[in-house]
């Protein structure tokens, strides 16, 4: 018999085919419709280069990084892109170009590749960006380019003509601290519809919750997130919402609360390990969005929400499950 | 049907197609057999015959005085060529025992038990089990007579039959399941004798629905109460304390034995011998195995006496289609990687699997996505395991419960990072132990 050349190798010797890369395309596969419907409803002028930048500075932050730390190139695994993604949909479309090209490097080189790199970090990297660019330029970051009307453009578009004219216009979280909870009921009719397609003025990819939501059932079916997160957020954010009487589906459909509880409070390494863990987590962030949102300076809570509780997240962890043997204590 | 199982495991693609419709096949008398002094959990055993002595069929050639051991047979009638250092599949090397076949297949078995087995003394069906040399033949080969032997104060209501088979590509124990019932039942009534057991549980997972039909149409007019339990297709179901949960809803403590919680569990193959032995005499000195993988020219499932090398067992499979570039001892989910086609089949030995297509994961650092804790049977946190194993902070890793791992592998396959989870778990689980011995 001819000479073998065996392998040795620690069982076990299946592997699940899913890898760190796919569950990241995965991930931007998901936030495409959501992509696709900001840069339809503000225009490619308005929503592309925000988008389009903040990945490409994202991915290229990230392999700067590595070539400056002569570290082996990381840029391979997706998930700079997914950040540049989140990072990118959380811009309010027509931002100057150097807002995500900033955010994308403060995303990546403060957020992540300072704690060391994937996996590492406490705080989400996209929401890191995020943070920085609200408290360093928050007039920027207020300033919502909308075209004036989208049935109007629906209409000239199948006409062939393009008067683009672009108008600042308020969110609805934007008016509500603005002039009230009440004064954004006056802004037309069906406005929870709006909220949940997606015709309002808002963040590029954040406006339509459904898109979002659909894109998340995407995950959810392939495995690749679990519902305890978004759930618990919902229900965190509601609970505030009802305390403060105001209508939790407004809260929920507006601003980026769906963007933060399905995309960003479900990233895996900045939320906890254990499902008890995972659900104190969301309920907090939904809960601190909330409490932000009504009582706060920000108009949006998202943000600080779920880093407060990306703080957390090293206790959380802590807590172990019910040992198997063990009864209840 | 309403299929039991337990919380969290894994699915996983069984690739038991290939075997399970392929009736047992009696491999040929090989010229040689080797035995290993070693070959179950529990104190080496010390040759009772040397170099030049005649053995016979079933006459016993090592044993000790140890309770925790199971003695060795001779497989075969032939001659001592020498107790030699030989490659064993699981320890690198080992003592054995080498018998030439003489080819005059003359036996020396032992008396065969009465019928009437609900009437003999526990005591002596357990030195029975003993003599005959029985150790789980699903893998873990711990011997029969100590898991049949209660200590005071913990009576066993419960007797759990292991027909899971939840590695995938093996087969051996659904072909037993199939063609050896009737001796399988004989050893399930022993073994229920000797342990005190009230009622027994048949555990089939529901991939073998013809094994699960077969065992319950035997079981009708059958002397003790007795059921088959049909359960989820799921890995780790024939996990010991998973059967138990899924069966019988009671999880063994810490540290514990199934015996903590009134049961004992033993595989099919082992009652199917233990019967075989007592309808003729022949203590365990065959068993079957699957041999199976993609690259194998015959592929099914073989009865071989133990003791006769995997090189033989090639040939008697026609060789190869490609190399292998691995072979693996055992299932793909638990078994050990062999570097010698001169191993031994020894009694844990569950079957062969020779693989061309070696698929390699690329290993990323963790990103925290949570698979190994989802999916963990034993409810662990695999990965701060892991990484407490990495550094070396094995005290920590106690804390962390690291002894309650079974070594199933489900948080490796899950990884999508590719991080040798059980590995390191292993490693942490040694260092544990060795330190509790005293070891600095």
């Amino acid at each position: 018999m001819e000479e073998l050349r065996l392998v040795t190798s620690a069982p076990p010797h299946l592997k699940s085919p899913v890898t760190v890369p796919w569950i990241m395309q995965q991930v931007v596969f998901a936030l495409l419709p959501a992509a696709a419907w900001g840069v339809v409803f503000f225009g490619p002028r308005l929503a592309l280069p925000p988008l389009v930048l903040s990945v490409l500075s994202c991915v290229g932050f990230e392999a700067l990084d590595c070539l400056a730390f002569r570290r082996p190139l990381t840029v391979g695994d997706w998930s700079a892109v997914v950040t540049g993604m989140l990072l990118g949909l959380s811009l309010p479309p027509g931002c100057p170009f150097w807002i995500p090209i900033v955010g994308g490097g403060v995303a990546i080189l403060l957020g992540k590749q300072m704690f060391g790199g994937i996996g590492q970090n406490i705080f989400n990297p996209a929401l890191v960006g995020r943070a920085v660019l609200l408290i360093s330029w928050p007039k920027i970051m207020a300033t919502w380019y909308a075209r004036p009307a989208f049935a109007l453009q629906l209409a000239q578009a199948t006409t062939y003509a393009t008067p683009v004219d672009v108008v600042t216009s308020a969110t609805p979280l934007g008016i509500v601290k603005a002039y009230g909870y009440s004064a954004v009921w006056d802004t037309g009719p069906s406005l929870l519809f709006r909220l949940f397609v997606g015709l309002v003025p808002g963040c590029i990819g954040e406006i339509s919750a459904f898109l979002l939501l659909l894109g998340f059932l995407y995950l959810l079916l392939r495995g690749i997130v679990q519902w305890d997160i978004p759930l618990f957020y919902a229900l965190g954010l509601s609970s505030v919402a009802l305390f403060a009487r105001q209508n939790p589906l407004f809260h929920l459909f507006a601003g980026g609360a769906v963007m933060g509880a399905c995309f960003m409070a479900t990233d895996y390494t900045t939320s906890p390990m254990t499902s008890r863990g995972r659900m104190i987590f969301g309920f907090g962030a939904g809960a601190l969005t909330g409490i932000i949102r009504w009582l706060g300076g920000y108009p949006e809570g998202v943000t600080f929400g779920i880093l407060t509780m990306n703080a957390l997240v090293p206790l959380l962890d802590r807590m172990l499950p019910r040992r198997f043997g063990v009864k209840k204590v | 049907m309403r299929l039991r199982t337990f919380p969290q495991g894994v699915f996983l693609p069984h690739h038991k197609e290939d075997t399970a419709h392929l009736p047992i096949v009696r491999v040929p008398e090989p010229s040689r057999v080797v035995l290993p002094l070693i070959q179950h959990t529990g104190a080496p055993l010390k040759p009772l015959v040397k170099k030049g002595d005649t053995v016979k069929r079933g006459q016993k050639i090592a044993d000790v005085d140890a309770f925790v051991a199971a003695p060795v047979h001779a497989p075969l009638s032939g001659k001592v060529a020498g107790i030699e250092d030989w490659a064993h599949p699981t320890m690198g090397r080992f003592q054995a025992i080498v018998i030439e076949n003489d080819g005059k297949g003359e036996e020396d078995c032992y008396e065969p038990l009465p019928e009437t087995i609900e009437d003999l003394e526990p005591e002596r069906l357990r030195a029975f089990v003993r003599e005959g040399g029985f150790v789980g033949l699903g893998g873990a080969a711990f011997p029969t007579h100590v898991k049949l032997s209660p200590p005071q104060g913990k009576p066993i209501d419960s007797f759990i039959l292991n027909g899971a088979e939840c590695e995938p590509y093996l087969t051996c124990d659904h072909r037993v399941m199939l063609e050896r019932t009737e001796d399988m039942l004989l050893g399930l009534r022993i073994m229920v004798r000797a342990c005190g057991a009230r009622k027994a549980y048949i555990g089939i997972e529901e991939n073998k629905r013809d094994c699960i039909d077969h065992v319950a149409n035997l079981l009708r007019n059958f002397p003790i109460p007795a059921e088959v339990v049909p359960l989820r297709t799921k890995y780790p179901q024939g996990s010991e304390k998973h059967l138990i949960l899924a069966i019988l809803g009671r999880e063994v403590p810490p540290g514990g034995l199934p015996l903590d919680v009134g049961v004992v569990v033993n595989n099919v193959q082992t009652a199917a011998a233990l019967g075989r032995m007592a309808r003729t005499g022949l203590p365990l000195v065959e068993r079957v195995i699957t041999l199976s993988g993609d690259c194998l020219r015959k592929r099914g499932n073989f009865e071989v006496p133990l003791g006769i090398l995997l090189e033989d067992l090639v040939h008697f499979c026609e060789g190869f289609t490609a190399p292998p570039r691995k072979i693996i001892m055992g299932g793909p989910m638990t078994g050990i990687t062999q570097v010698s086609l001169a191993v031994p089949v020894i009694k844990g030995t569950s079957g062969f699997l020779f693989f061309r297509n070696v698929p390699e994961k690329r290993e990323y650092p963790c990103i925290r996505c949570g698979r190994c804790v989802a999916h963990c049977p034993m409810r662990l946190l695999p990965y701060l395991l892991g990484r407490l194993a990495e550094e070396r902070l094995f005290a920590e890793a106690e804390d962390n419960r690291v002894l309650d791992c079974v070594e199933c592998g489900s948080c490796a396959y899950v990884c999508p990072a590719g991080i040798a989870l059980v590995h390191l778990l292993k490693l942490a689980k040694f260092e544990v132990m060795h330190r509790k011995r005293g070891g600095k």
